[in-house]
């Protein structure tokens, strides 16, 4: 016994004596690196300096000539990268009062007057969310010794939002023109003036090529009426990763035929905003894309292309950088011919909740305007979940789009009341039942209901000329979390939306699909 | 019939207060309209900026102002706003808008413009801070003139501008756009220092000075110096350039690097460099130990190239003694002896080849000493037998044939 409670001792007296090296060691590990920090000569030089793109406001160089001497491609990158630096550093302290970074894009004279109104700001509980979406700029002059450049920066738009003690106080779009004299110090080109002159705004030219219009309550395709009898679509085995590894353009196709035969002549696509590489979009998802509308056209069936699907940041100054998302995916397929409309966000009114309505609102509505300067031939819309909120920003969308899943019995009272308030299209842009009934859902409804349910809502669109778009084609296997969270019983419920179920049988509702 | 009038009663009481409620409710948000009472629209830089609204009702409201640097929000309860200095002291445009409850009732603009009444102050910038001679190569002053509040001065101050090179002094007047003003000042013929000054009204900048250095140098002839003719090893040979110019007769930079490239007998090539000082470049090399001749030519590198030289050096000596003893184990040559037969200074190479059946087994190198070198071949590392021997020096080789070793 004795011997034994001396080895516990000496183990103890060994471990703690153990410990208390490594803790030592650490220590001055940890001091070392501290006191190395700063001095090593990559830091000094700013050469490992954090540079992943935050800011992307639209850039165009109006012109570079000017009378001190011609610039190289190198300085004008480096001049618009830390001109827009600045900006974004100016943008950040006056939403967060942080002042970080302030000093390595402005000279010391300038930097104060910079400081100043933020600290006015915080004093008085007063915070600006602002973002610059546009810059148009010109170069007046470059020195001989590549030190000093002068740039005039025309219609700067920029939006901002001014909050006083958290209350909104006010939300404007400013345009101003800026008069900016850049040094180039310690490898920055930093901002010594900054002038802001009277702004001599050139008008937006939209060119106009409309392949789909709308006038009044409807919608044409080719100059003709069209009536959207759709789809959500999403392939069998890879739902809401549409564009993923598993891409296959056989089953598409496939899929496309049975839509067709189906006599629908409309699908809803979704792109995940993430997947197709937020500001930087894959060039090999964009293939994908051409391929899907590629066949789409061949088939003779529109595409309504949601974009933005799982974004979920509306934050003043992450705008940019959706902004550059929504430049490329749309301009790369402004003139394909079977695209019918952008639908920008599916159901953005969930997020009214937890990211605040006016961030969600204002997103939307200046992207309306972005996707329309980059492709004015296609149509506009925002997928609201429901008819409550279908009237926010009809007047920037070409047709007003809603999703109805609630009693089929109330809809007609509820759609009359909605069209009174929307002189615009108006598209059902998702509804459907789920064939559910099962241990997760007892009270579910069965395969029956649901072909009841699609019968009842074709004689509501077929009576009232109502475009329509149900969820979905297929029941699905697998529901990823992000869609209806990790809840088995709600994951149940999605899986059985289709219209052909997992093995490829058709369900009972089939007959009431189409004309 | 009471019953009734009390209902009556009851009813327009009912009426009366909900009426008187609902206008409370009115008042307590009323309309508000707002007029501009101060017209002007154009301010300097550092005078008091006020704005007056001529408000409907009495109420609080607050200005929005948007300035080059920033955001302000400004709270008045009587429609008049003070600006405050962080803002009426920057040049610019600025744009307000009047809120009264998150209502934008007006919005509009002012500007503010430099004071030109202060005084100036000048932030100078100077480069390239060196140039080259001849009038191609220029240097570019840029000028920003500030008011007291470091606002530029407005497009079209004037700036005199002043250089200094050698006996000329010029002065030009430039006029400011785009916040600068600025010159090109060209390089004169002559190289030296160029000094620039600039002026805005009473306030001066301080001395630049930019240093002139010479164009590049034209091509030049080479000569070389030595103390004798022969090729002993031992002295050394000066190769000394001309006076190196530019094509304006400048004297180009100390420190140009010339390279002399020398081409012997077997087309060996051997190099030198040596930089210039007031011109001239003078480089050394050691005399060659054999006779030889010599071709010499001096660049600097892709500018400029020289003439080319030869010099000849002859050999020292036709013949020297060897010496065998030890049983063939110990040589010595020498007394070697140079042009005036004194003993060769000490250092001169002599080499010894060891061969058997035509293969060489061994090259031993030594450098004399008081005229003589003494090579031992141990027993230890050459077994007994026949060998040939070569020796060589100062350019002279002479072979012994089938040597026994014991």
């Amino acid at each position: 016994m004795k011997t034994w409670n001396k080895n516990i001792y000496r183990s103890v007296i060994l471990v703690s004596f153990l410990g208390i090296i490594i803790l030592i060691l650490f220590g001055i590990s940890q001091v070392l690196s501290y006191l190395n920090t700063g001095a090593n000569r990559s830091s000094m030089l700013h050469v490992n300096f954090e540079n992943s793109q935050v800011y992307l406001p639209k850039v165009s160089w109006i012109d570079t000539i000017n009378l001190g001497r011609p610039i190289e491609k190198q300085t004008l990158y480096d001049i618009q990268k830390d001109y827009l630096n600045a900006w974004y550093v100016g943008q950040v302290a006056n939403q967060t009062y942080d002042t970080v970074g302030i000093s390595d894009y402005y000279t010391a004279k300038t930097r104060k007057r910079i400081i100043e109104p933020i600290h006015n700001n915080k004093a008085n509980a007063v915070r600006v969310h602002s973002t610059t979406i546009a810059h148009n700029l010109s170069l007046d002059f470059y020195s001989a010794d590549g030190q000093l450049a002068v740039l005039t920066d025309k219609n700067v738009k920029q939006y901002q939002r001014v909050y006083k003690e958290n209350q909104l106080l006010l939300e404007t779009e400013i345009i101003s023109d800026y008069k900016v004299l850049l040094l180039l110090e310690d490898g920055f080109w930093r901002i010594r003036h900054l002038i802001k002159e009277e702004a001599q705004p050139i008008k937006d030219i939209f060119c106009t090529g409309h392949l789909t219009m709308v006038e009044g309550d409807k919608i044409y395709v080719d100059h003709r009426e069209f009536q959207i009898k759709g789809i959500n679509y999403y392939p069998q085995k890879t739902p809401w990763d549409m564009f993923g590894n598993d891409f296959d353009p056989n089953v598409i196709q496939q899929d496309f035929d049975s839509i067709k035969a189906m006599g629908l002549n409309t699908v809803r696509i979704f792109l995940q905003y993430e997947d197709f590489g937020k500001a930087a979009v894959k060039e090999e998802k964009l293939q994908k894309l051409q391929q899907v509308l590629d066949k789409a056209e061949n088939k003779g069936i529109k595409v309504i292309i949601t974009l933005f699907d799982f974004y979920g940041d509306y934050l003043v100054l992450d705008w940019t950088l959706t902004h550059r998302h929504a430049e490329q995916i749309v301009s790369t397929f402004k003139n394909h011919k079977a695209i019918l409309a952008w639908d920008i966000k599916n159901e953005p009114n969930l997020d009214f909740k937890s990211r605040g309505k006016e961030n969600v609102v204002a997103w939307l509505r200046e992207m309306t305007k972005q996707i329309k300067q980059y492709d004015p031939n296609h149509l506009v819309t925002i997928g609201w979940s429901d008819i409550a909120s279908a009237n926010i920003l009809q007047d920037e969308v070409d047709f007003v789009s809603f999703h109805y899943y609630q009693d089929i019995d109330d809809f007609e009272e509820l759609y009359a009341a909605m069209s009174a308030k929307i002189d615009k299209p108006i598209v059902l842009q998702e509804f459907g039942l789920s064939s559910s009934r099962g241990f997760w859902n007892p009270f579910g409804a069965s395969e029956k209901k649901q072909a009841e349910y699609y019968e009842q809502f074709r004689e509501i669109t077929q009576k009232q000329n109502i475009h329509y778009l149900f969820w979905t084609l297929y029941d699905f296997e697998t529901i990823p979390t992000d869609v209806v969270g990790s809840l088995p019983w709600r994951k149940h419920k999605q899986k059985y939306f289709g219209v052909i179920d997992s093995e490829g049988n058709k369900k009972k509702v089939l007959e009431f699909i189409g004309d | 019939m009471n019953l009734k009038r009390i209902h009556i009663a009851l009813g327009s009481l009912m009426l009366l207060c909900l009426s008187v409620g609902f206008t409370k409710m009115l008042v307590d948000k009323p309309e508000v309209s707002a007029v501009l009472i101060s017209k002007k629209t154009i301010y300097t830089a550092g005078q008091e900026i006020q704005l007056n609204f001529e408000l409907s009702t009495s109420v609080h409201t607050q200005l929005f102002l948007h300035s080059s640097f920033g955001n302000t929000i400004l709270e008045s309860e009587n429609g008049n706003f003070i600006f405050p200095k962080f803002i009426a002291n920057n040049k610019g445009m600025i744009q307000y808008t009047l809120l009264f409850d998150s209502q934008q009732l007006l919005s509009g603009g002012i500007k503010i413009i430099a004071n030109t009444n202060t005084k100036v102050e000048l932030e100078s910038y100077v480069g390239p801070s060196s140039i080259i001679a001849g009038g191609n190569d220029y240097t570019m002053p840029v000028i920003i003139p500030t008011d007291i509040y470091d606002n530029p001065l407005p497009d079209s101050t004037a700036i005199g501008l002043k250089h200094q090179f050698l006996s000329n002094i010029k002065e030009e007047i430039v006029y400011t756009k785009d916040i600068i003003g600025w010159s090109a000042i060209f390089s004169y013929e002559q190289s030296g220092r160029l000094l620039l000054s600039s002026k805005v009204k009473e306030t001066s900048s301080k001395e630049f000075s930019i240093v002139v250095f010479p164009a590049l140098p034209q091509d030049f002839r080479i000569t070389a110096k030595r103390k004798h003719k022969y090729a002993d090893g031992n002295q050394i040979t000066e190769l000394i350039t001309s006076t190196l110019k530019d094509k304006y007769g400048n004297i180009i930079s100390d420190g140009t690097l010339v390279t002399f490239l020398i081409k012997n007998k077997k087309g060996v090539l051997l190099k030198t460099q040596a930089s210039t000082i007031r011109g001239i470049a003078i480089a050394k090399i050691l005399h060659p130990d054999h006779q030889d001749l010599w071709e010499i030519k001096a660049f600097v590198s892709g500018i400029a190239e020289s003439d080319i030289v030869q010099i000849e050096y002859e050999s020292v000596l036709d013949d020297f003694k060897v010496q065998f003893s030890e049983n063939n184990r110990e040589i010595v040559v020498g007394p070697l002896v140079s042009f005036m037969e004194q003993l060769i200074p000490d250092g001169a190479t002599v080499t010894l080849k060891i061969s058997q059946e035509d293969t060489i087994i061994d090259t031993k190198m030594m450098t004399s000493s008081n005229g003589e070198v003494i090579f031992k071949i141990p027993e230890g590392f050459y077994p007994n037998g026949n060998y040939d021997i070569t020796i060589k020096t100062l350019g002279i080789e002479k072979q012994y044939e089938n040597i026994i070793m014991q």
